[in-house]
Parts: structure tokens; C-alpha cells; sequence
């Protein structure tokens, strides 16, 4: 049965290649995974409904390889950003260095002020760490994002960070509302709220986080 | 459900780079990067005239030299030909990328997206009488392109 969309939200993943962010992407999307995940052409768009809490929204999802040759375009696949994960491979530090640069980038080009931010630390399933979860952490609460560890290959985390994300845009004011009126005309606010159910009490209020560990170490640092 | 052949360029981003790409024409200078860019707005525009315009430049900067390129427009020339319902064209494109990335995820998905399209307009019959019609020969140039990748 076809549920009603109350909002399209627009993602983005972002961070070094081969970090895992396609890996990430079809798993949540196709629940499979590739060993041999070949890199990103162009720009790789997908779309996937998900109901939060009775809430059905759909996500629109950018993907790209991030290589110099796409440098020119890339205000265009920030704007409107209203979610973004930035991904490292928790075995290659390198990547985790990185993300200060992507973070830069995000925060330059993306003309949402208050975008929603996941640092995702990926291939957990992985022995040879060259990354903390403690340093994971500090990093995501110096930058005052959402964290999570996932793995591509086990679906560890994966639905997790995607759900984590979607209810903090949610929860967000003025991340979305816009594109709420616009589907449903002159009443939309009202409307709106009322099928946000429970949670359409946060719409009206500051945001407050509510349980930010909730059901795994998804954390509100 | 939607995907990346329903997805629209935006008509800033469209208006954006073809005042560059006009730009440089003017001063006779079109770099690769511009044409690319201009042809990538162009094939998903949601008016068909733009997508062919778009799969010229395209096929024009396939040709060219510089291997950089190939492996972004042969894949965006598979999606402006299904998105103009050129679907033979397009399934082309798509069999000479996955014969020199066999396990290419996206382009496989894409090929995918392809056929559930032509099956909804009960095209199935015709890919299969079409055969192939752009020369593989120049495209399995791309092997290199592609194995020079990072
Ligand atoms: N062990 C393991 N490998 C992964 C995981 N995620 C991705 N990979 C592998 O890492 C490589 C790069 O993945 P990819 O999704 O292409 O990275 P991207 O460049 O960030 O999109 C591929 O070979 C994947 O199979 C994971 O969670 N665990
Ligand atoms: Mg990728």
C-alpha cells in the first residue's frame, strides 16, 4: 500500500573515496553488498521511502566519487542539502583526517544553516582499526554532529544512521517545513502536524534531544 | 519510484553552466570540464531537445582525446538516450561499460532501471531485434581509461 509522503528530503553523502558511501548506500537501499564495489560515475542519485514513527518520507540520496574533474559542480550537489553523512573508514586513518577538509566544504557550499550532520564510521566489521570509537566521538562532538559505526558489510548500523538522521531533520524546524507546504497548500502547517503524531509536539518547540543514544550508539555530542 | 533517470537538473544549475560553455565558445576555448559540465545539465533536462543537444556534446567529447572523460559520458550518454526513450542507444552504452566493468553496481542498476522502462511501455521485444549500434570498437578504447582509475 502506497502511504502518504509527508516530505522529500534531499541527503548527501560525503568523504574520501573508497571509505564505503556507495557500499553504505546499497545496502541500505538494495540490502546487498559488493566486494568488489567499483567507484561512482558522475553522480549517483537514489531514492528510498522510509516511515519514522508513522511519518513516511522519502529520501533523495546524492552519491558521488568526489574526483577533481566534478569540482565545479559541486555547490549544485550541496544545495538544498537538508542531511548529511560524512563517511571514514574507521581502518585508514587518513580518511578520518580528511573529514575536517569535507566538513569545511560542507559548511562553504551547503545553504542550509542548520543541515544535519552524521560523522559514520565505516567497516567496523573490520580488526585492524586505525580509529577509536572515542575519537570518532570527540570529533562529532567538537562539531556538534550525530555519530555512528556501521558496517557495509554486516548492515551493522546502516539502517540506524539513516533512520538517526531522517528524525533529527525531522525534528529540525525550518529544515523542511517549506517543502511541506508546498505539498499540501494553504492548511499544510496544521495538517502537517497532525500526522506528525507524537512527535509533532518538537515542530512547535526549540528542538531538545530527546534520547540520543536511543536504540544504538547513535550519539547527539 | 523515482531514480536517476526522473531526476531534473536544476534550471539555475542549467542556466549556470551554458553561460559558461556560450562564454568560452564565444572566446573559441571550450575546455572538456565546461562541455561536460554544460552536456551534463543538458541530458537531464526535462525538455528532449536539450537532451539531444546534450548527448552531441557528449558523443563529441567521447571522441575526442583524453581519457578522463570517457568513462562519465559514456554513462551519462546511456542516460540521456533512455531518458529520450532511445533505449536500443542507451542499453548500448550500457553493455560496452559493464564489458569493461562487468561487476559495476550503478551501471547494472542502471541497465535495470532501463529495461523495467521499456517493459512498462512494452517495448521488450525491440532491444533484443536491435543489436548494437554504436561501435564497441572505439568504446573498449575506454579499458584503458578505466584501469588507469583511482
Ligand atoms: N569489510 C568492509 N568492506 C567495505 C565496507 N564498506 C565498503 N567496503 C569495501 O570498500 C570498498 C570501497 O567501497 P565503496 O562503497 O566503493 O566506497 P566509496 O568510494 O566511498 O563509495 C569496496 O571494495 C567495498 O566492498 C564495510 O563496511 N566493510
Ligand atoms: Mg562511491
Amino acid at each position: 500500500m502506497d502511504q502518504e509522503v509527508l516530505t522529500t528530503l534531499k541527503l548527501l553523502m560525503i568523504g574520501e573515496t573508497n571509505v564505503g558511501k556507495s557500499s553504505i548506500l546499497l545496502r541500505f537501499t538494495e540490502d546487498e553488498f559488493n566486494e568488489n564495489m567499483q567507484s561512482t560515475v558522475g553522480m549517483d542519485y537514489k531514492t528510498k521511502q522510509i516511515t519514522i514513527d508513522g511519518n513516511t518520507v522519502k529520501l533523495a540520496i546524492w552519491d558521488t566519487a568526489g574526483q577533481e574533474r566534478f569540482r565545479t559542480l559541486t555547490p549544485s550537489y550541496y544545495r538544498d542539502g537538508q542531511g548529511a553523512i560524512l563517511m571514514f573508514d574507521v581502518t585508514d586513518r587518513h580518511t578520518f583526517t580528511k573529514l575536517e577538509t569535507w566538513l569545511n566544504e560542507l559548511n562553504t557550499y551547503c545553504n542550509k544553516i542548520d543541515i544535519v550532520k552524521m560523522v559514520v564510521g565505516n567497516k567496523n566489521d573490520l580488526p585492524n582499526r586505525e580509529v577509536s570509537m572515542e575519537e570518532g566521538l570527540e570529533f562529532a562532538r567538537r562539531h556538534q554532529t550525530l555519530y555512528i559505526e556501521s558496517s557495509a558489510k554486516t548492515a551493522d548500523g546502516v539502517r540506524c544512521c539513516f533512520e538517526e538522521l531522517v528524525e533529527k531533520i525531522i525534528q529540525t524546524p525550518g529544515l523542511w517545513e517549506a517543502n511541506s507546504t508546498r505539498m499540501y497548500g494553504g492548511d499544510s502547517l496544521g495538517g502537517t502536524r497532525h500526522r506528525l503524531g507524537k512527535r509533532g509536539v518538537q515542530l512547535t518547540d526549540d528542538y531538545e534531544p530527546q534520547n540520543p543514544y536511543s536504540n544504538c550508539y547513535c550519539s547527539l555530542v | 519510484m523515482e531514480d536517476v533517470l526522473d531526476e531534473v537538473v536544476s534550471s539555475e544549475d542549467l542556466k549556470k553552466f551554458e553561460r559558461v560553455y556560450h562564454e568560452q565558445l564565444h572566446a573559441s576555448n571550450v575546455t572538456q570540464n565546461a562541455q561536460f559540465e554544460y552536456a551534463w545539465c543538458l541530458v537531464r533536462s526535462k525538455y528532449s531537445a536539450d537532451i539531444r543537444k546534450g548527448i552531441i556534446l557528449l558523443e563529441d567529447l567521447f571522441n575526442k582525446e583524453g581519457e578522463a572523460l570517457k568513462r562519465d559520458c559514456i554513462y551519462y550518454l546511456a542516460i540521456g538516450n533512455a531518458r529520450i526513450k532511445e533505449y536500443t542507444k542507451a542499453l548500448s552504452y550500457v553493455r560496452a561499460f559493464l564489458q569493461i566493468e562487468p561487476g559495476n553496481q550503478q551501471v547494472q542498476h542502471l541497465e535495470t532501471t532501463i529495461k523495467k522502462k521499456m517493459e512498462k511501455e512494452g517495448l521488450v521485444g525491440m532491444a533484443v531485434a536491435g543489436g548494437v549500434i554504436i561501435g564497441l570498437a572505439s568504446i573498449l578504447g575506454l579499458g584503458i581509461a578505466m584501469a588507469k582509475k583511482g
